[in-house]
């Protein structure tokens, strides 16, 4: 287990001998990620034009690119269909995560500092939480027909419980003793909301938005897929089914990944890079919170 | 004092596990009861819980659908197990090889940062060209949703492991087959429990959204999906309350059963 050893030196020696140029690190991180990727994918691509993959199942890179260019910039009936799908997909998800955010915030912090309904509730949120989003489906198709509205409720369902359970577990986290001792100053309730409350739950809220967007993202595809009429990535991935067009299935595939990507590490990379980093250092000068 | 106070914390914890989630639950039921017999809710879309039930008992029965119902929950349990299963064989190998060698790394680092952001379910429509409708497509989406939490736990088990204790079984005179069984394995067992534990969940909604669009005679997602297209909402409304209890079941149950075991056994608890 020569290799165990080695890795493990390395790992506690590469972040002291790593050279701090800001800028410069990122991009070779950036770097380590892309590289093999692309090595990968023309690996991919070389395997179909050898004849060892079958293309008719899975498309060399080159193919899918073309497959997207087409369904961008081709002058025929499938002219901007990709964005149009890409809209409708980001339309669905975004006023899904949008709404389970503006229902589900406050009713965690109510249900967090009302430990006695909390426990009254605790059964039913435990019950729903592993049922997942997509078994609503059949009855939203009953009662709202195919279309936008169920495929919305689906994925509020999908964001819902997990950033509900995140600030419910965000706001018990919060320590008593930090509200009294607002409270003692003088504090009012904003006072401690804002400046106690807040802070102390914000990393396991954020964290919960994070997961409730990511959830609304992979359950919209599941969505999309039963109940779309007309546009939507998940549509566009399940219609190209009938006509056997593989290379449009994984345009569908590499876009959800990479939108999928782009909220998690450039929306809430951020936002966690910019809120938790900051508070989390003012309160470790203080003590313990 | 301790003896004094010991029996009536036993009444209050027999109070909070028992009494309170009969009510917690049973109470909007029967309100839910009183509302559809008094007709005061649309009784087509919201039935009376007494008829969902009693949908539910006839199909374990022996009338016209036969015990259908045990076939469902066999069918999803069974595809459940089987993609389980293989996350955990294949997962743990994988995880092995990217913790412990090179060119394990060199692999399996970029498929996993090339595959891992892409929707489970978006997979379906290429499994179902590849498989074909039924098991094989449900088992493997199974498969990928819980294979990435197996490997991503128990790559982090392998660096939290000590090197020390590689070094004690080479300088015994350890083959590779007993360093294998005897160090890494029980030296990632605890993760590997945790991740099989998060994957069941992910694997759980992944096989019941897979059953709606890749089953065609059994399963508890295609239950609800069939049930969906002759309108048929109590079917729908049974289907959910038995995904809802046996997700729950396997989640605090089964896998809550296997954590305390090696938690008891290991003394470790992994929190992720």
């Amino acid at each position: 287990m020569k290799q165990a050893s080695a890795s493990a030196q390395t790992g506690i020696i590469a972040p002291t001998s790593r050279p701090a140029w800001g800028g410069g690190q990122a991009l070779v991180q950036l770097g380590r990620f892309l590289v093999p990727i692309a090595a990968l994918l023309l690996i991919w691509e070389v395997a179909v034009r050898g004849g060892w993959i079958a293309a008719n199942i899975f498309p060399a890179p080159s193919m899918v690119f073309a497959r997207a260019s087409e369904l961008i910039f081709s002058t025929g009936p499938d002219r901007g269909m990709l964005l149009t799908h890409i809209a409708a997909s980001l339309y669905r998800a975004i006023v899904a995560f949008g709404l389970s955010v503006l229902i589900a915030i406050p009713l965690g912090f109510l249900l967090g500092l009302l430990p006695r309904v909390y426990k009254w509730l605790s059964p039913i949120l435990s019950l729903m939480l592993p049922l997942p989003a997509v078994a609503w489906t059949p009855i939203l198709l009953v009662a709202f027909g195919q279309g936008d509205r169920t495929i919305i409720t689906v994925c509020f369902l999908g964001a819902f419980f997990p950033v509900l359970y995140s600030t419910i577990q965000g706001v018990r986290s919060v320590s008593r003793q930090s509200i009294w001792v607002i409270q003692s100053m003088g504090g009012t309730r904003r006072h401690v909301l804002l400046n106690v409350l807040l802070p102390g739950s914000l990393p396991a809220l954020i964290s919960g938005l994070k997961l409730g967007m990511a959830h609304s993202w992979r359950t919209l595809v599941a969505a999309e897929m039963l109940a779309a009429l007309s546009a939507g990535l998940g549509y566009m991935i399940f219609a190209a089914r009938s006509y056997m067009d593989v290379s449009t299935m994984f345009v569908g595939i590499a876009l959800l990944a990479l939108i999928g990507m782009a909220i998690e590490y450039g929306i809430f990379g951020v936002l966690e890079q910019n809120t938790i980093r900051k508070w989390h250092g003012s309160s470790r000068i203080g003590g313990a919170a | 004092m301790s003896a004094i106070s010991l029996p009536k914390d036993g009444a209050v914890d027999t109070f909070d596990r028992f009494i309170v989630p009969l009510i917690s639950i049973g109470l909007p039921l029967v309100l839910w009861e009183m509302l559809a017999r008094s007709g005061a809710i649309n009784n087509f879309l919201f039935p009376a819980p007494s008829e969902i039930f009693g949908t539910l008992w006839a199909k374990t029965g022996t009338d016209i659908d036969a015990g259908v119902m045990y076939s469902h929950v066999y069918y999803s349990m069974f595809r459940l197990l089987a993609g389980l299963g293989l996350a955990t064989v294949l997962g743990t190998l994988i995880g092995i090889l990217i913790g412990l060698t090179k060119w394990g790394r060199f692999i399996f680092k970029p498929l996993l940062s090339l595959f891992m952001p892409v929707p489970t379910l978006a997979w379906t429509p290429i499994l179902l060209l590849l498989m074909g409708v039924d098991n094989k497509t449900t088992i493997f989406i199974v498969f990928i949703a819980a294979s990435f939490e197996v490997i991503l736990n128990v790559i982090a088990g392998i660096e939290n492991m000590n090197v020390k204790v590689f070094w004690v079984a080479r300088s015994m005179g350890a083959s590779r087959l007993q360093i294998f069984f005897k160090v890494i394995i029980p030296g990632i067992l605890p993760y590997l429990i945790t991740g099989v534990k998060l994957g069941s969940g992910y694997a759980w909604r992944a096989l019941i959204a897979a059953e709606m669009l890749a089953a065609s005679s059994y399963g508890l997602g295609f239950m609800i999906y069939e049930a969906s297209e002759f309108m048929d909402m109590t079917t729908i409304y049974g289907g959910l309350i038995t995904i809802a209890l046996l997700g729950y079941i396997i989640e605090n149950v089964l896998m809550g059963a296997l954590e305390k075991r090696t938690v008891a056994k290991w003394g470790v608890q992994v929190e992720r």
